[in-house]
C-alpha cells in the first residue's frame, strides 16, 4: 500500500500555490541564470580554445626598435643564448688589436721618416749643402724615393714585430678587463648568469602601424586603429561578418569596436590620410579584448581598434612601422609553470641576441601574460564563479525560508505528528514526508531553470559577452558540468538545510508533539518585559516568538543590501570617476616621445609656452600575485603642472593619491620598484601624497630622475601641455594621454555592464519582495489563531496590522540599515580585492542618493508586501480561534 | 491466546515529573493486569496519573521504575526502533483531540492507519461500521466533532491492533455523540477482539467495561472485574 501521506503533497502544493509558485519562479530564474551563464561560458571558452589553434595564436611577441636582420632572426630561432661575454671580448680584442696596430704603425712611420731625414742631412752636411730649402728638397726627394722600401724593411724587422706583439698584448689585457666589466654589469642587470635552457622558436614578422581613425570625417582623430597586413600567417582573425580585404581601399575592423561606434560593413572609414571601405568585421585571436598595451588598466573598445588591410595598403600608410614579431615555441610548454620558465628563458635569449645584434627591445609579452588574450577568459571564469556563489547564497536563503516554513508547519501539525508517531510512523517516514515538497520544488526549479538556461538565458549570457569582448564565432556546447552544478548543488543545499531543521525537530518524543511542547529550551517563566505600553510589549512578544524568521529576514536583507550597494555604487563610481577625470590629469595633454632628437640630431623643441618637459619611466611594483606597472614622473623644478612643493632629494618621492590609497602608502614609507626586464631594484622614500587619482604613479624632480636612471643631466622624454602641441613631429610621439584615456575604463565598463545595473536594481527589488513576502507570510500564518482571537476581542484590523506588520517593518528597517552598513563595507573590500588584481586604481564611490535608494528599495519592497499582509490579516476569520486543532 | 490469560501486566510502576522541590510523583507503584480482548476502563480524577499510565503503556513515555509486560515482552527493554515497531504493529491510539491530518479526507485519514498494518481490516466495511460512508470524502474541517472522533477511531482500529488505547475519547463530545462513540468502540472490541484500555473520568462508563481500575494519587485504589456489564447503548449519565 502506498503511503497515504503522499496524497497530501499535491494538496499542500495547491493549498499554498502562491507561496510555492513564488519560490519556484525564484529558483527557476536563479538556476536559469546560472545555467545560462555556464552554457554561455562553456561555449565561449570552447570557441576561444579552438580559435587559438585555428587562428594560430602566438606563444608571445616582442617588438624591436628596428627591423631585425636575418642573422638575428636565425639566432633567435635557434633558441640559443648569445655568448655575450665572448661577443664583448671579441669586439674588445678586435678594437684593441686595431688600436695597437695603428699606434705601432704610426710610431714606425715616424721613425722611418726621421731616419731618412737624418741620413740626408748628414749627406748634405758632408757635401757642404747648408741651404735649408735645398736640404728640405733633398729630404722630400729621399722620402719619395726610399720611404716605401724603408718602411717595408722596418715593418718586417724582428724588433718591430716584437714591439707590435707586446703592444697588442698590453691592449688586449686592458680591453679584456673592460669587456668583463661590461658583461658583469649586464649579467647582473638582466640575471644572465642564471640557468637558461635552449628555447628554439619560429619567429614571424607581424608588423603593425598605429593610425588615427577618423569616424566623423572632420579631420580629428576619434580613435587609434592598429593595422595589420591581411597576409599575416599568424595571429589571424575570425570573421563574424563580411570578409578579409582583397583589394586596395578595403579594410576589416574589430566587430566590438564597430558595434560601439556604429560602423557597419559598407561604411567608409578614414584611417590616417586614406579612406577605406569596411568589408569585414573581425575578431583577432590576440585581441579578444582591445587592450592598446599590456599595461592598460582596461581595454578600450571605443578609443582603440584593430584592423586588417592588404599588404599594399599597409605599406602606403604613413604612420611609423612597429617591428613586432610573433614567436612560437618548437615544443609547447605543458603547464603554467613551464610557460613562465620558458618565457623567462626566451627573454634571456632575446636580450642577449638583440644586444649582440645592436638592437633594442621595445616590448616583450609572452602570451600567458597578454591581457588582450587572457582578460576575457579570466573575466568569464570569474563571472561564472561569482554568479555561482551568488546563486548558491540565494538558494541557501530560499532553503532556510523553506526550513522555517516546514518548521512552522511542524509546529502547527504537532499533535498530528505526535499521533502519527504514537501510531507507529517512524521518524524516517515523517522526515521523508516533510522533505518531499522542498525536494520537488528544487527539482522542478532545476529542470525548468536548466531548460530556460539552455535556451533563453544562454543567449543573454552570450550577448553580454559579445557586448563586452571581441569574441570569435561560437557554437553552443552542451555542458554536463553545468547540469550537475545547477541541479545537484542546489538540491544538496536544499536537502541538507531542510534535513537538519526537520531532523532536529522530529528528534522530540511523540508525547511532546502531542502536548505541543516543541521548545528546545525549557524556560520556567516567560521573559519579563519592562513596563512598556501593552502594544509595545505585544510587539516584543511577536519578535521573540519569531526570532528564527527574523534572523533569516535579517540575513536575507543584509545580502540584498550588499548587492544593492553594488548595483547603485557601480554606476555611481563610473559617473564619479568620469566627472572627475578632467581634474585627475595634471595636464590636458601628456606627450611621451620615442626620441628627443630630430633626424638631423638637433633637440626637439616646441613653440607653445604651455609646454613643459618631463621624464617618465615605467617600473614594476612586485605585489604577490600581480605585478603593478608604476609610472615614475620626473618633473621640472617649479612645474606648473606637478604642484609638489616638498623639497625632494635623491630617491625621495611623492606618490599619487591613487597609489597611496591602493597600497596604503603614507609619508615616511619606503616603496621598492623594479625594472621590467632587468634585475635592478629601486628604493624610494615617500615624502608626501600628490593629489592625483588618474594612475598609480610617483613623482620626483627631473634632475633626481635623470641621476637615478643614469641619464644625462637635462634629458627628458615627454611634454606636459594644456594645449595640443601641433609642432611635435608625429613620428616622434610614442603616446598622448588625455582625459579620454582616463575615462575610457569607465566608458568601457559602462558599456559592458552599466546598462545591466538598472535591471539588476529592479531584480533586487523583486528579490526583496519575494523574501519579505515569504517570511512575513509565515509569521502571520503562525499567528492566525491569535489574530482571530484578538479580532474576537474587538481589535480592529488596522490595530492588528500595527501589531504584526509594524514589528516586521521595524525589523526590515533595522536589517536594511545594518545591511547597508555591511554591504557598503563588503563591497569596498571586494572592489579593493578586484582592483589589486589589475593595474591602476579606481575607488568605489556610492553617492548619498545611491545610498538612500539602496535602503529605500528594501523598504519599498516591504511596503508592497505590507499591502498583501494587510489583506491577509483582514481575511482571517473570527472562528479561526474557535476551531479545533485541525 | 486465551481470553483469560494476561495480555498486559504492570508491576510497581512509578513515574514522577520535575525535580527537587517541584518534583511530583504521578505514579507511585501501580500494579494490575489486563486480559486479552478485555475492555478495560481506567477511572480517576484529574491528575490521578491515568493519562501518564496510558502513555507509558503506549510506549510514548517511559516509567522511572517498575515493569510493563505486553504479550510477554517487557517495554523497558525495547529500544526506540523496537518501540516504534511495537506501536506500529500492535497498538491503536485514540485521543480526546482527534488529531486528524487536515488535508486528507476521512477515508484517507483512516488509510494512514491501514498503511501501517500488515493485517488491516477491510476499509470499506470499517467505514460502514463507523457510519462514515456518507462522509468518507469530506475533509476534517467539514466534519462534526463526533464524526472526526469516528475517523480517529477508524484510523486506530483499521490496523486491527492487539491493543487499543483510548485517552478520554468522549471528553470533547456531547452526551449523544459520546454514547455513539462508546458504542462504536464496544462494537469494534467485539468484532475485532482487540484489547481496549480506555482512560476516562466519566464514572458511568465503568458499567460497560469488563475490567475497571480506579486510580487516585498515582495508586490503584480498586481493581474490579465487572460481572454484570451493560452495553454502551444502555449507559446513562
Amino acid at each position: 500500500m502506498k503511503n497515504p501521506l503522499n496524497k497530501r503533497i499535491p494538496r499542500e502544493l495547491v493549498r499554498d500555490l502562491g507561496k510555492y509558485l513564488v519560490i519556484l519562479l525564484f529558483m527557476v530564474i536563479m538556476i536559469g541564470v546560472v545555467s545560462g551563464v555556464y552554457v554561455g561560458h562553456d561555449s565561449m571558452m570552447a570557441s576561444l580554445k579552438n580559435g587559438n589553434v585555428e587562428f594560430n595564436l602566438e606563444d608571445g611577441n616582442f617588438e624591436l626598435n628596428k627591423q631585425a636582420s636575418n642573422e638575428l632572426l636565425a639566432d633567435l630561432s635557434s633558441g640559443k643564448r648569445a655568448d655575450l661575454r665572448q661577443h664583448f671580448l671579441d669586439e674588445a680584442y678586435r678594437e684593441a688589436d686595431e688600436a695597437a696596430e695603428s699606434a705601432a704603425r704610426d710610431a714606425l712611420e715616424k721613425s722611418v721618416q726621421a731616419a731618412i731625414e737624418e741620413t740626408v742631412r748628414e749627406q748634405c752636411k758632408a757635401y757642404g749643402v747648408t741651404d735649408e730649402d735645398a736640404v728640405s728638397a733633398q729630404i722630400e726627394a729621399a722620402i719619395q724615393d726610399q720611404y716605401a722600401d724603408a718602411l717595408k724593411a722596418a715593418s718586417e724587422s724582428e724588433d718591430y714585430q716584437t714591439a707590435l706583439h707586446d703592444a697588442r698584448l698590453a691592449a688586449r689585457k686592458e680591453a679584456e678587463q673592460a669587456a668583463d666589466e661590461t658583461w658583469e654589469a649586464l649579467a647582473e642587470e638582466y640575471s644572465l648568469n642564471e640557468e637558461c635552457e635552449d628555447c628554439p622558436v619560429t619567429v614571424y614578422a607581424h608588423f603593425y602601424k598605429n593610425e588615427d581613425e577618423d569616424l566623423s570625417g572632420d579631420g580629428t582623430a576619434d580613435a587609434t586603429i592598429r593595422v595589420f597586413r591581411s597576409d599575416s600567417p599568424v595571429d589571424r582573425a575570425s570573421f563574424l561578418s563580411g570578409r578579409a580585404p582583397e583589394a586596395e581601399g578595403e579594410i576589416a575592423i574589430d566587430r566590438m569596436h564597430a558595434d560601439n561606434v556604429g560602423l557597419r560593413i559598407g561604411d567608409s572609414l578614414k584611417v590616417g590620410r586614406k579612406t577605406f571601405r569596411i568589408v569585414g568585421l573581425l575578431s583577432y585571436v590576440n585581441y579578444i579584448t582591445l587592450h592598446e598595451n599590456n599595461n592598460a588598466l582596461m581595454f578600450d573598445a571605443f578609443g582603440f581598434d584593430v584592423g586588417m588591410v592588404t599588404p599594399a595598403d599597409f605599406e602606403a600608410l604613413g604612420a611609423r612601422t612597429h617591428y613586432s614579431y610573433a614567436y612560437f615555441y618548437e615544443t609547447k610548454p605543458a603547464n603554467d609553470y613551464e610557460k613562465a620558465d620558458r618565457a623567462n628563458d626566451f627573454l634571456k635569449i632575446l636580450l642577449t641576441q638583440t644586444v649582440k645584434a645592436d638592437a633594442q627591445i621595445e616590448d616583450y609579452v609572452p602570451v600567458y601574460l597578454n591581457q588582450a588574450v587572457n582578460f576575457a577568459p579570466d573575466d568569464i571564469e570569474s563571472d561564472t564563479a561569482g554568479t555561482e556563489i551568488l546563486v548558491y547564497i540565494l538558494i541557501a536563503v530560499i532553503a532556510f525560508i523553506f526550513a522555517v516554513t516546514i518548521d512552522s508547519t511542524i509546529e502547527q501539525e504537532a499533535p498530528v505528528i505526535g499521533t502519527l508517531r504514537a501510531s507507529g510512523f517512524t521518524k524516517g517516514e515523517l522526515i521523508r514526508h516533510y522533505m518531499t515538497v522542498p525536494v520537488i520544488i528544487t527539482l522542478l526549479g532545476a529542470a525548468l531553470g536548466n531548460l530556460l538556461g539552455y535556451t533563453v538565458f544562454k543567449d543573454v549570457a552570450v550577448d553580454l559577452y559579445y557586448n563586452s569582448y571581441s569574441m570569435p564565432k561560437y557554437q553552443t556546447v552542451w555542458s554536463p558540468a553545468a547540469l550537475v552544478k545547477t541541479t545537484i548543488i542546489p538540491l544538496v543545499l536544499m536537502f541538507c538545510i531542510n534535513l537538519t531543521v526537520i531532523v532536529s525537530r522530529l528528534r522530540l518524543s511523540p508525547l511532546r508533539f502531542l502536548r505541543r511542547d516543541l521548545k528546545r529550551t525549557k524556560r520556567a517563566k516567560a521573559r519579563r518585559l519592562p513596563r512598556w505600553s501593552f502594544l509595545r510589549r505585544f510587539r516584543i512578544r511577536i519578535l521573540l516568538q519569531n526570532i528564527p524568521n527574523y534572523l533569516i529576514l535579517t540575513f536575507g536583507v543584509v545580502f540584498i543590501e550588499i548587492m544593492l550597494c553594488f548595483a547603485f555604487g557601480f554606476p555611481d563610481s563610473l559617473d564619479h570617476y568620469a566627472q572627475n577625470a578632467p581634474d585627475m590629469l595634471f595636464a590636458k595633454y601628456q606627450y611621451l616621445l620615442t626620441d628627443t632628437e630630430n633626424e638631423d640630431g638637433t633637440e626637439i623643441t616646441v613653440d607653445s609656452p604651455e609646454a613643459e618637459r618631463f621624464s617618465a619611466a615605467s617600473l614594476l611594483l612586485k605585489n604577490g600575485t600581480h605585478d603593478e606597472s608604476v609610472t615614475v614622473y620626473g618633473y621640472e623644478s617649479g612645474s606648473r603642472y606637478v604642484s609638489i612643493r616638498e623639497s625632494l632629494t635623491g630617491s625621495e618621492v611623492c606618490v599619487s593619491r591613487a597609489m597611496s590609497q591602493k597600497y596604503g602608502l603614507q609619508a615616511g614609507d619606503t616603496v621598492r620598484l623594479s625594472e621590467k626586464y632587468k634585475h635592478k631594484d629601486y628604493e624610494f622614500r615617500v615624502m608626501g601624497i600628490f593629489d592625483y587619482d588618474g594612475g598609480v604613479a610617483l613623482f620626483l624632480p627631473n634632475e633626481n630622475f635623470n641621476q637615478l636612471f643614469d641619464r644625462d643631466a637635462g634629458s627628458f622624454n615627454g611634454y606636459f601641455s594644456n594645449t595640443e602641441l601641433a609642432d611635435l613631429p608625429e613620428s616622434k610621439i610614442a603616446s598622448v594621454m588625455t582625459a579620454r584615456d582616463i575615462t575610457k575604463i569607465t566608458d568601457q565598463l559602462d558599456h559592458s555592464i552599466g546598462g545591466f545595473m538598472g535591471i539588476f536594481q529592479y531584480a533586487l527589488l523583486a528579490l526583496s519582495v519575494i523574501l519579505l513576502y515569504l517570511l512575513s507570510k509565515i509569521i502571520i500564518e503562525k499567528n492566525e489563531h491569535a489574530i482571530s482571537m484578538v479580532k474576537i476581542l474587538g481589535f480592529r484590523t488596522s490595530e492588528i496590522a500595527s501589531l504584526y506588520i509594524l514589528t516586521t517593518a521595524i525589523m526590515v528597517l533595522f536589517s536594511a540599515l545594518i545591511g547597508f552598513a555591511a554591504g557598503y563595507t563588503v563591497i569596498q573590500v571586494i572592489f579593493r580585492i578586484f582592483m589589486m588584481r589589475m593595474d591602476g586604481w579606481f575607488s568605489f564611490y556610492l553617492s548619498p542618493s545611491g545610498g538612500v535608494l539602496a535602503i529605500l528599495f528594501v523598504i519599498l519592497g516591504y511596503a508592497l508586501v505590507t499591502a498583501i499582509d494587510f489583506h491577509r490579516i483582514k481575511r482571517i476569520p473570527l472562528d479561526e480561534a474557535l476551531k479545533n486543532v485541525e | 491466546m486465551e481470553r483469560d490469560t494476561n495480555f498486559l501486566e504492570i508491576s510497581e510502576l512509578k513515574k514522577s515529573f520535575g525535580s527537587g522541590e517541584t518534583r511530583q510523583e504521578v505514579l507511585r507503584g501501580v500494579n494490575f493486569s489486563v486480559r486479552k480482548g478485555e475492555f478495560c476502563v481506567l477511572l480517576g480524577p484529574s491528575g490521578s496519573g491515568k493519562s501518564t499510565l496510558l502513555n507509558i503503556i503506549g510506549g510514548i513515555d517511559v516509567q522511572d521504575s517498575g515493569t510493563i509486560t505486553i504479550n510477554g515482552e517487557r517495554l523497558r527493554e525495547m529500544d526506540e526502533k523496537s518501540l516504534t515497531a511495537y506501536r506500529r504493529l500492535h497498538l491503536g491510539y485514540v485521543f480526546q483531540t482527534y488529531n486528524l491530518i487536515p488535508n486528507l479526507n476521512a477515508k484517507e485519514n483512516i488509510e494512514v492507519g491501514a498503511y501501517l498494518s500488515k493485517s488491516a481490516v477491510n476499509l470499506d466495511e470499517l467505514i460502514s461500521v463507523l457510519g462514515l460512508t456518507e462522509h468518507q470524502y469530506k475533509y476534517p474541517n467539514q466534519l462534526s466533532g463526533g464524526q472526526q472522533q469516528r475517523v480517529s477511531i477508524g484510523r486506530a482500529i483499521v490496523k486491527n491492533p492487539d491493543l487499543l488505547l483510548c485517552d478520554e475519547p468522549t471528553g470533547a463530545l456531547d452526551y449523544k455523540t459520546s454514547k455513539e462513540i462508546l458504542q462504536l468502540i464496544e462494537n469494534c472490541n467485539k468484532k475485532y477482539g482487540n484489547t481496549v484500555i480506555m482512560v476516562t473520568h466519566n464514572e458511568a462508563i465503568r458499567s460497560m467495561a469488563d475490567h475497571v481500575i480506579k486510580l487516585r494519587d498515582g495508586l490503584v485504589r480498586s481493581d474490579e472485574r465487572n460481572e454484570h456489564k451493560i452495553t454502551a447503548s444502555e449507559l446513562e449519565w
